[in-house]
Order: structure tokens, then sequence, then C-alpha cells
């Protein structure tokens, strides 16, 4: 029997940070309509502090979806998650950073202080009866024992699904496995696989953190994203429709990738 | 040296690949001479290449595909050769396709052979790669097994590092994955990164290998391609632009020059004040007031929506001193 996994697909937002691309609201518009006909899980829409012809674009993708999920993504900051807030969305995504290099060396601040900016984030979004998912940034350069005691915070703050973000794409299948194990052992938080591709692994990745229980794999359309991009969408589904069930069928994501083409081809 | 006292050993077998499109044999003497400089322990070269070489190279080993054992002896002086060939002979390197991880039970039968080269084997990923890798050196204790993964579900390079990490030290690749192998400049990499394999190895020439590449094979390397893609070490998102110019380790699994390259600022639809500021001072244009920076920015965040693309410097500059020009009216 095939477990069933879910995509979570970025490209509107994470897919289009990609140098070289600048997407309209009605190409977003566009390939979210399509993505949602196909049984995409999550949509990831954008960044409503981006400006407000972002948000803007983002609501009506929330006004138009029939499925899909619709979630937004937010910096760690009490104010940003308010803009995303008046989107309105399904979920929030808040991105925190969890390796010590982020913390210490770029943002200059400690452990104590992400916990607590992370639960004050979460206190927001909730107490606005949105849903939460936490994006553990740089997860793969990070301690294990600080990412297990952060996920018993937000669990006990409500939060049911983190995402394990390989940054900078320096995973192997070994070391995903390891990870993904270690916090399903300790904790029964879902999981969401997020990996970036610059040393070619991100569907090999992908497929060792759900063969090791993540249950939501992020994807973009044709891979783009920053750098080397993000988890093609296509090649996880070919690689590993063998033992995972999912929503679509290979055809389907052809398909939207020729309506797509044009439009995203600056990321390519 | 591995931590189990094992070399690990690369080869690369890009130039059997070369038969339909012979380069000149200047340009394989120097891709041989660019294999080597990355980190390739040993190169297969195809019948037709070592007769276009005309000679070996001084340096490096090299490895002859073959399509009889017989053939061995009308090309002397190779360090290996490579065909399906099931006795035991010295020297040759007996390689076998598997296409189906079922199929391992087939190698029982090659008990007594020194060496062997497995190709194939595609579909592993999904199944116990680790478990597979362990039975494999299980049935053939006292061979020397070289995996050459496959790439028809884009996990060759992973498959590769895994059998290296986890069970083997010999692997087969090409570069660019020409083969639809692993990669050979991505299992490099990665090797460095996770286990300190050849860490002061200068890959500094991948760019120059890659042209030659593309030269030779008349193909283009896509953009994005990990290792050696010209646009992956572009940078347009806000967050990430400040980051990296503040340490480029924040947001970067190695350093760019490393491999050649350089971080580049892209000035776009998701850029932030800083990324503009950054930009500016690139350029050398000076940076004025964070209300006529904001400015910029609000226009460059348009312009890129309606364009639907980035904007390179000349486009940036002009625009940056429009919006100047005029504040100072």
């Amino acid at each position: 029997m095939k477990e069933n996994k879910f995509i979570v697909d970025t490209t509107l937002r994470d897919g289009e940070q990609s140098p070289g691309i600048a997407l309209r609201v009605e190409d977003k518009l566009k390939i979210a309509k399509l993505l949602d006909e196909i049984g995409v899980y999550e949509i990831e829409a954008g960044v409503p502090c981006l400006s407000a012809a972002e948000a803007d674009g983002i609501c009506k993708i929330i006004e138009n979806r029939k499925n899909a999920k619709i979630s937004v993504w937010s910096r760690m900051n009490v104010e940003d998650v308010k803009k995303s807030i008046e989107c309105k969305p399904d979920i929030i995504h808040i991105g925190t950073p969890v390796s010590y290099i982020q913390i210490y060396s770029k943002l200059k601040k400690n452990k104590a202080w992400v916990q607590k900016s992370v639960l004050d984030c979460v206190d927001v979004a909730k107490s606005h009866n949105i849903d939460v998912t936490i994006g553990l940034e740089d997860a793969s350069r990070s301690d294990i024992g600080f990412i297990l005691s952060l996920i018993k915070d937000l669990k006990n703050a409500g939060v049911n699904i983190i995402r394990v973000a390989d940054t900078v794409g320096i995973l192997t299948p070994n070391r995903t496995k390891e990870i993904v194990e270690t916090i399903k052992a300790q904790s029964d938080i879902k999981i969401e696989m997020h990996v970036h591709n610059d040393l070619g692994m991100a569907v090999a990745n992908s497929i060792a953190g759900a063969k090791a229980g993540a249950e939501y794999i992020d994807c973009t359309l044709f891979g783009i994203g920053e750098r080397t991009g993000n988890c093609n969408f296509y090649d996880f589904v070919h690689a590993s429709e063998s033992i995972f069930n999912f929503a679509m069928s290979k055809k389907q994501i052809r398909n939207i990738e020729e309506l797509s083409y044009h439009k995203l081809k600056g990321a390519m | 040296m591995r931590g189990d006292g094992s070399v690990i050993r690369i080869t690369d077998n890009t130039l059997t690949a070369f038969d339909e499109h012979l380069p000149s044999k200047e340009d394989l003497y120097a891709f041989c001479e660019l294999l080597l400089t990355i980190g390739v322990d040993m190169i297969e070269l195809s019948i037709a290449v070592f007769e276009r070489m005309e000679q070996l190279p001084s340096e490096g080993k090299y490895i002859l595909k073959i399509d009889f054992a017989e053939e061995m002896e009308m090309y002397p002086g190779f360090y290996r050769y490579l065909c399906h060939h099931e006795e035991n002979t010295e020297k040759i390197v007996n390689e076998i396709q598997m296409n189906d991880v079922r199929e391992i039970v087939k190698l029982r039968a090659l008990g007594d052979c020194n060496e062997l080269r497995i190709v194939g084997l595609d579909d592993l990923m999904c199944g116990s790669y680790d478990k597979t890798m362990y039975e494999i050196i299980k049935i053939l204790p006292k061979s020397k097994i070289n995996f050459c993964p496959e790439n028809t579900y884009g996990c060759a390079s992973a498959l590769a590092v895994l059998w290296i990490l986890n069970a083997g030290s010999d692997i087969t690749t090409s570069f660019a994955g020409y083969k639809n192998n692993a990669a050979t400049e991505e299992v490099i990499m990665t090797l460095r990164l996770a286990v300190r394999h050849k860490p002061n190895r200068d890959l500094s020439d991948l760019p120059k290998l890659t042209k030659l590449f593309e030269r030779i094979t008349n193909t283009t390397v896509g953009n994005k391609k990990p290792i050696i893609g010209k646009n992956i070490f572009k940078v347009e998102a806000g967050i990430h632009a400040d980051a990296i110019n503040k340490n480029p380790a924040t947001y970067e699994a190695y350093e760019p020059k490393c491999v050649g390259g350089i971080s580049e600022l892209v000035i776009g639809k998701h850029s932030g004040i800083k990324a503009i500021k950054l930009k500016l001072e690139e350029i050398s244009i000076p940076i004025p007031n964070d209300t006529v920076v904001e400015k910029i920015l609000n226009i460059v965040k348009e312009i890129c929506t309606e364009n639907r693309k980035s904007l390179n410097d000349e486009e940036f500059a002009r625009l940056a001193i429009e919006v100047i020009a005029n504040e100072g009216k």
C-alpha cells in the first residue's frame, strides 16, 4: 500500500525569487488556478510585505481558489505577520532561522531571542484563527538539540507542521533521513521537506525525507528557485510515484509546465 | 583516505561519449588535463578517442572501453580495460548492467570476479538503498566493485555519493552527467563538503572545463546546473542579497570563487532597500537619501513586474540616474 504524500508548491514564492523573472498578478492567478485544479495541497502564494501590489495579488489568489490551501511567507517579525494576516490566508508560514550562523552571525541575536520571537509571531497569527507552519531555516546546518527544543515549544503553542529547510542545499540523503527520523522519534509534529538543488540532490533528498516520514514535500514547476533551484515538481513525482500516492499525475504536471513556460522561462 | 582505510576513486567516462563528434587531439588532451585537475582519479576513453589522441597523456590513469577482451592486446598500456567479460582476466573490469534492484541476485554467479562495474540501478533511491548496497558488498566480498548509477530518476549523483558514504570506494561519473549517470562535478563537491575529500583541490578551472565541454558537444549547460551553471550565484531576494554581502557563508554552500564563479547582485521585483544601495555603490552612483532610494525601489518593482523580468546593470543605472535627477529639480 503506497503512502499518500502532499505537494506544497512554492513556485509563486521561492520559485519567483529566482533572479530573472517577475510575475504579474494575472500570471500568479493563472498558475495558482492550474495548481489548484490538479490537487496541489498547498500553494505558497508569495510574501505580502513585499509590496501592496504583491499583497493584492495574494488576496486575489485566495478569493479564487477552490480546494488548495493558500499560504503566505513571512519573516519572523510581528509586523510582517500582521501584514500577512490582512490577506486572510489559510496558513502563515514563518521563516525562522535555526542555525548558529544565521542566529549569531547574520542576526547578531541568540537562541532565546529566536524562541521568544517565533512564539510571539505564532501567538499573533493564532489570535486571528490562522494556521501557522514554521520554517526551520538552514535546518541542515543546525544543532538538532535546539531544533527539538523549539519544536516542543511550537507544539505547545499549537503549531502542527514544521518545514525542514535545506536553505543552502547541502544535504545528502543520509543526513536528510537522520534529521527527519530524529524529529519523528522525539515528536509527533508533521514535517514538510524544503530542499535546494545546489549539489544536484534535491529530488533524492526529498525522497529520503518522505521515506523517513515527512508528509509534505515542497516543489516548484521546472525546479525554479534561487541559485540552482528547488525540488522539481515533475521530477519528484516521476522518481517516487512507485512508492507514494500523489493527487496528480505526471501528465497533469507536464500540462501546467507547458501552460506556464513563457511566464517562468526567465528563471531557468 | 576514508575512515575505513579505503581510498575514494572517481572514474570519469565522458570521453566514451564523443565518438559521434570527435574533438581535436588538443581538445582531448585539454579535457583530460582539466578532469585530473578537478580531482578525477581515472579517465575512461573509447577506442575512437584514444586513436584520435594517438598516445596517452603522461599524467593520470586511463581505462579503455572495449567490446571484446581480445581487443586488449591491440591497445597495450592502459591501467584497466572495460567490457562485459565474466571470466576473471587480469586488468579487465567486467561491466554489467542492472536495471532493477531485484537483479542483484545475479551477482552470486560472479563471486570470483576481481573487478566489476555495476551500471544502472536508477530506482535504488526509492528502495532500501543502504540495505541493497550492503547486500551487494556481501555477495561479492572479494571483488573491487565500481558503481555507476544511471540518472533516469534524477538521483544518480546522490546514489554515487551514497555508495561512497555507505558501501564502496569506486564510482563512475561523467561531466555534467552527460552519459546519463552521476555528474562528476556534483559528486566531487558533495564529497568535499560531506567527508572533506580532496579539500584543497583547485576547482576554479571548472568554467574552463565547462566551456570546452560545451564546444566539443555543441550543447549548452543549463544556467541553473549545480556547480557549473552560469546563473547559480546570482541573487535578487532582498533578505539574501544583504546577508550574502555581509557573510557569504549565510546563504551559500561553498564559496563561488572556489569553482571559478562570482556572486552577483541582481536588481528586481524582490530587491530591498539594502540591495538598491549595494548596487548603486557597485556601479559607482552616489547613494541618495532614503526617500529617493525608496522611490527607486518602488519604480524597480513596478517596471520589473510589468516587464516580467529583472533589470541588468545598465537598465538599473539609467533608471536610478533619472529618478535622482528628477528629485534634484
